[in-house]
C-alpha cells in the first residue's frame, strides 16, 4: 500500500504539533489495512483495492488548486453559487438571500482527527484533509433560491489523490435545495470524501448530485447525517458518467416524523462501475423512510445496490420502503443488490422489492406497431425509466434541467 | 387446544433412552477417526478420505460472519462415534433390537412395525449414530432402489458413492462441513435407477440421544435420468441442558429428467424459555441439477433448535433446469435463526424460486439470508423471490439479507420482501367469531405460512401444521 500511495504529509500546513501527529497517527492506521477489499462486507461487490491498483501505478496527494478558469453557470434556473476547487472552498455568491441566514466558508476539520474509524478510508480522509465546505442555514430562513455548489477540478490532477470533507446544517424551520455539479477536465484522480450533514427539527434539505459530463474520476463520498422532529431529507443521486463513484450514506432518523428519501437514475456505460450503500437507522417512531435505485447498464458496466434499513424496537409505526430495479441492455453488464432489513419493532411497514432485466419487447413491439422506430422506441422507454427519480422534485425549472441531462445521456447510449 | 394448556406444554419428545453405548476416545484427532473406520469396517479410500479431509480441517477457521453468535465449541471436548451397545452384533428382525430402543421410537410415532403398511413410509431409522432397521426393502429391492445406510452403502456400492460422495459438497468446502467429512458417523443413502419413479417417500427419523454427543449425519441421494424421488427428513431430540453441535451435510445429485424433493421438518430442543440448552444446528445442504431438465426441490419447516443455521442450495447446471425453495423459520423465546437458500444458475433456461416465510416471537431473531447468482453463460433465467417475516411483540427481530447478482441482459430476477406484524382487523374478525386470541393467532399463521406447508407431503402437512401452532405457544398476550 506504501508503495502506492506517495504521500508526503510534510506538505500541509498544520495548526499545531498535535495536529500534525494526529495526522501521522491516522495515516499509519490506514496502511496498516490498506483499502477495502471484496473481503469487507461493505465492499463485497466493489473490490476497492483491485480497482486501484488496476488503474493507478502511483497516487500522490495534491496541493494544486490553481484555477484560472471562469465558470460555467448553469442558465436553466435562477440560484445562489458555491465554488469548490477541487474539493476546497474558493468563493460563493449567495446573492438571493437575506444577509446573515447562509453561512458559508471554509472548513476546517482538524479537531475531529482523533475519532479514528472502521472505515479505512476515513483514516485517510483524516491523514490529509484540507478541509472543504462549511455551509449553515439559520433559524427559521427558507432558502429562495437554490444553493449550487460548483464543484471544479482542475487539469492536473492525474494521479492525484483528493481528501476534503464538509459540514452542512439546516437549523430549525429552514429549508434549502442544494445542487452539487461536477465538473472537470478528464484527469484520473481520486476524490474521498467525509460528509457531515446535520437537519434540525422541521427542516427540509433537498440535496441533488448531477455530472455534467464524463470523468475519470474515482469519487468516495460517505455521507453520516442525522435528523430531528418532522425534518425531511432528500437525496437525489444522478451522477451518470464517473468512471467509479460510491456513496456510502448513514443517516439516523433521530426523532419522531423525520423523513428520509434517496432517489438515484443512473445509467452506466463502458468501464464504469457505481455503487450506492445505504443505511437507514430508524431510532424514533413514526419515521418514513423511502429508497428507489435505478441502473440503465450497458457495456461492461457495473451497478451495484447496497441498503439496509435498521428499525429499533421502539421505533414503532416505521413505514420503510427499498426499490431497485436494472436495465441490463448487454449481456458484459453486471447489477448486484442487497437489500438487507434488520427490524426489532413489530408494528412497522417495511418491505423492499428488487428486480433486473432487459427492456420488455413486448413494450418495444407495442411502440414498433405505433410507427417508432425500434431505437426510438428503446431510448422512450429508458427515458421513461430513469425519468420516473424525478417525479419528486416539485420546482419545475430545476426539473426540466435534470430532465436534459437524463434526455443526453440516453441519447449517448 | 387451551390456551392455559398450551402455556404449560413442555417439548413433547423430551425423554432420553437409557442405553450403555459405545464411545469413541473423546476429542477431535486422527485416532478418532480411525476409531470410527474401523468399528464402521470401512475400507482404506474411505479412511483416506476422511483423513484428506481432516487435514484440510486443521487449517480451516470457523466462520463468524452470521448474525447469532454463540459460545466457543469445545471440539476436544466432544464424543464423534456412539453407537446403541445392543448394535454391536447387527440384529436380523426387529424382534432381537432392543426393546428400549422400539419403546423410544414407539413413543416418537415412528411406524416400524404395523403402522408401516398403513402409513406407506419406509423407514430407515438412525438412533444417534448407527441404523436399526431398514423398512420396505423388498418392494424398493423390486424397483433396484437403494435405500440404506451409507456405511452400509460404502461397503456395498462403493463405486457408486466414490463418484458422487463429495461431489456437490467438496471436503474442502468449509469449516462444519469438512468436519462432517472427517467425521461422520452415519447416514441414509439413496439411488433411483433411471426411469424409476419411487413408489413411496422416503423418509428418515433422525434423533441426537447421548449427551455431548456431535451428530454429523451424511446423506446423499442420486436421482439417475429421468428418474423421481422425494425425501423426508423429521427430527425429534430429547431435552438436554448441555449445546449439542449437528453438523449434517445432505447431498443431492439430480441427472437428466430426474426430480427430487427434499422435505424437513426440524423440532429439536431449542433450549427452555431462558435460553438453556438446545441443539445447534449447522446443517450444510445442496443440490446440483447436473443434467437437462432436472428439478430439486426443499421444502422446510424449522421450528426446533437453538439455533438454526443452514442454506439448502441448488447449483443449476443443466439446461432448463429447475430449483425451489420453500421454507417456513419459526423462532419463539431465545432461539434464533439465520436461513436461507442460494440458488446458483449456470444453465440456460434455469428456474428458480424461493418463498420464505420467517416468524419471531418472544426474544428471537429470525434471519433470512440468501443469494440469487445469474452466471454470463445463464441466459434466459428467471428467479422469482418472495420472503415475508411476522414478528410477535417488539423483544424479537427479524432480517432480511438477500444477496442478487445479475450478470446477463436476457435474465430476469424479481425479489419482494415485506415485514410486518399480525393484521389487527383479521385478529379481531376471528375473535369475532368466537375463536380465543392464541386460536386467531394460531389460525392466521397457518395461513401465513400456507404457500409452503402445502408443499409438504401429506405425512407431513398434519404435523407441521400443529407443529407451527405449538411453537409459538405463550407469544401472544
Amino acid at each position: 500500500m506504501e508503495q502506492l500511495f506517495a504521500i508526503d504529509l510534510e506538505k500541509i500546513s498544520v495548526a499545531s504539533e498535535q495536529e500534525k501527529k494526529d495526522r501521522k497517527k491516522n495515516l499509519q492506521l490506514f496502511f496498516e489495512t490498506g483499502l477495502p477489499n471484496k473481503k469487507n462486507e461493505d465492499w463485497k461487490f466493489t473490490d476497492l483495492n483491485s480497482i486501484i491498483k488496476k488503474n493507478f501505478k502511483s497516487v500522490k496527494n495534491n496541493y494544486d488548486f490553481n484555477f484560472d478558469k471562469k465558470i460555467d453557470i448553469i442558465n436553466e434556473f435562477e440560484h445562489n453559487y458555491i465554488l469548490l476547487v477541487n474539493g476546497v472552498y474558493k468563493s460563493s455568491d449567495i446573492k438571493f438571500e437575506e444577509d446573515e441566514k447562509v453561512k458559508v466558508q471554509s472548513l476546517k476539520s482538524e479537531d475531529n482527527l482523533r475519532n479514528y474509524s472502521k472505515n479505512n478510508l476515513s483514516n485517510l480522509n483524516k491523514a490529509l484533509t484540507l478541509g472543504g465546505l462549511d455551509l449553515e442555514i439559520q433559524e427559521d430562513y427558507k432558502c429562495k433560491k437554490p444553493i449550487v455548489i460548483y464543484n471544479y477540478f482542475t487539469s492536473n490532477l492525474d494521479n492525484k489523490i483528493i481528501n476534503n470533507s464538509n459540514k452542512i446544517k439546516l437549523n430549525q424551520n429552514s429549508e434549502l435545495i442544494l445542487i452539487e455539479y461536477n465538473v472537470d477536465h478528464k484527469s484520473k484522480y481520486i476524490k474521498n470524501t467525509f460528509e457531515n450533514l446535520e437537519i434540525k427539527d422541521n427542516s427540509v434539505l433537498k440535496n441533488i448530485v448531477i455530472q455534467k459530463t464524463k470523468s475519470n474520476g474515482y469519487f468516495y463520498k460517505s455521507i453520516f447525517g442525522s435528523q430531528g422532529y418532522n425534518s425531511s431529507y432528500q437525496n437525489f443521486i444522478l451522477t451518470s458518467g464517473l468512471k467509479f463513484n460510491k456513496v456510502d450514506l448513514d443517516m439516523n432518523l433521530n426523532e419522531e416524523k423525520s423523513n428520509c428519501f434517496i432517489l438515484s437514475g443512473l445509467s452506466l456505460g463502458k468501464d464504469e462501475h457505481q455503487e450506492i450503500k445505504t443505511r437507514i437507522n430508524h431510532l424514533a417512531p413514526n419515521c418514513k423512510s423511502y429508497q428507489k435505485i435505478k441502473n440503465v447498464l450497458q457495456e461492461n458496466s457495473n451497478g451495484i445496490y447496497q441498503g439496509k434499513i435498521f428499525v429499533k424496537d421502539i421505533a414503532q409505526k416505521t413505514d420503510a420502503y427499498q426499490l431497485s430495479k436494472a436495465l441490463i441492455l448487454e449481456n458484459q453488464a453486471e447489477f448486484s443488490a442487497k437489500p438487507e432489513l434488520e427490524i426489532y419493532a413489530d408494528d412497522v411497514k417495511c418491505s423492499h422489492g428488487s428486480t433486473s432485466g432487459s427492456i420488455d419487447d413486448e413494450a418495444i413491439h407495442y411502440l414498433m406497431t405505433r410507427g417508432i422506430k425500434k431505437k426510438a422506441a428503446r431510448k422512450l422507454l429508458i427515458n421513461g425509466f430513469l425519468n420516473e427519480i424525478l417525479e419528486n422534485i416539485s420546482e419545475e425549472k430545476i426539473k426540466s434541467f435534470l430532465e436534459s441531462r437524463i434526455g443526453e445521456q440516453i441519447d449517448a447510449i | 387446544m387451551k390456551s392455559e394448556e398450551l402455556k404449560n406444554q413442555e417439548y413433547k419428545y423430551g425423554f432420553t433412552t437409557d442405553i450403555e453405548n459405545i464411545k469413541a476416545p473423546k476429542g477431535l484427532s486422527e485416532d478418532t477417526i480411525r476409531f470410527i473406520s474401523k468399528i464402521k469396517k470401512e475400507p482404506q479410500w474411505m479412511l483416506d478420505w476422511r483423513l484428506k479431509a481432516f487435514n484440510r480441517l486443521k487449517v480451516l477457521k470457523e466462520p463468524n460472519w452470521q448474525k447469532p453468535k454463540y459460545p466457543r465449541i469445545d471440539y476436544q471436548d466432544l464424543y464423534y462415534y456412539s453407537a446403541p451397545k445392543s448394535m454391536k452384533d447387527k440384529p436380523n428382525s426387529l424382534d432381537e433390537v432392543d426393546p428400549k430402543l422400539i419403546e423410544t421410537y414407539n413413543k416418537l410415532g415412528i411406524p416400524l412395525n404395523e403402522q408401516k403398511r398403513l402409513s406407506g413410509v419406509a423407514v430407515d431409522a438412525v438412533f444417534d449414530s448407527v441404523s436399526v432397521a431398514t423398512t420396505f426393502k423388498g418392494e424398493l429391492d423390486k424397483k433396484g432402489i437403494i435405500f440404506c445406510p451409507i456405511s452400509e452403502a460404502i461397503i456395498k456400492h462403493p463405486d457408486l458413492v466414490k463418484r458422487y460422495l463429495g461431489s456437490v459438497i467438496p471436503i474442502s468446502d468449509h469449516y462444519f462441513a469438512t468436519l462432517n467429512s472427517a467425521v461422520f458417523t452415519d447416514g441414509s443413502f439413496v439411488y433411483i435407477p433411471p426411469n424409476t419413479r419411487c413408489p413411496m417417500e422416503l423418509s428418515t427419523y433422525f434423533r441426537i440421544n447421548a449427551s455431548e454427543t456431535g451428530q454429523f449425519e451424511r446423506t446423499l441421494i442420486i436421482a439417475d435420468k429421468g428418474s423421481y424421488v422425494s425425501y423426508l427428513e423429521g427430527c425429534t431430540a430429547p431435552m438436554r441442558d448441555e449445546n449439542q453441535l449437528h453438523a449434517a451435510n445432505v447431498e443431492l445429485v439430480a441427472l437428466d429428467d430426474a426430480e427430487i424433493k427434499y422435505s424437513t421438518v426440524q423440532n429439536w430442543y431449542p433450549g427452555d424459555k431462558d435460553g438453556v440448552g438446545g441443539i445447534y444446528n449447522f446443517v450444510t445442504k445442496r443440490g446440483a441439477c447436473r443434467g437437462k431438465n432436472s428439478k430439486i426441490s426443499w421444502t422446510q419447516v424449522e421450528t426446533g433448535s437453538a439455533i438454526t443455521w443452514k442454506y439448502p442450495s441448488c447449483i443449476l447446471q443443466g439446461e432448463n433446469s429447475v430449483g425451489e425453495f420453500y421454507s417456513i423459520a419459526i423462532t419463539n423465546n431465545h432461539q434464533k435463526a439465520d436461513t436461507g437458500t442460494k440458488m446458483i444458475h449456470l444453465g440456460k433456461n434455469t428456474k428458480s424460486k424461493i418463498i420464505s416465510k420467517g416468524i419471531s416471537a418472544g426474544k428471537a431473531d429470525n434471519t433470512y439470508r440468501g443469494l440469487v447468482d445469474i452466471g454470463p453463460k445463464a441466459l434466459n433465467s428467471r428467479n422469482y423471490t418472495q420472503c415475508d417475516s411476522l414478528l410477535m411483540g417488539n423483544k424479537c427481530g427479524a432480517h432480511t439479507v438477500p444477496y442478487i447478482r445479475s450478470k446477463n441482459s436476457s435474465s430476469t430476477v424479481e425479489h419482494e420482501a415485506t415485514t410486518s406484524k399480525i393484521n389487527e382487523d383479521q385478529l379481531f374478525y376471528c375473535n369475532q367469531r368466537g375463536l380465543n386470541q392464541e386460536e386467531a393467532v394460531s389460525l392466521i399463521v397457518n395461513g401465513f405460512c400456507k404457500e409452503v406447508l402445502q408443499q409438504l407431503p401429506m405425512e407431513f402437512a398434519v404435523e407441521a401444521q400443529k407443529l407451527v401452532s405449538i411453537s409459538l405457544e405463550g407469544s401472544v398476550g
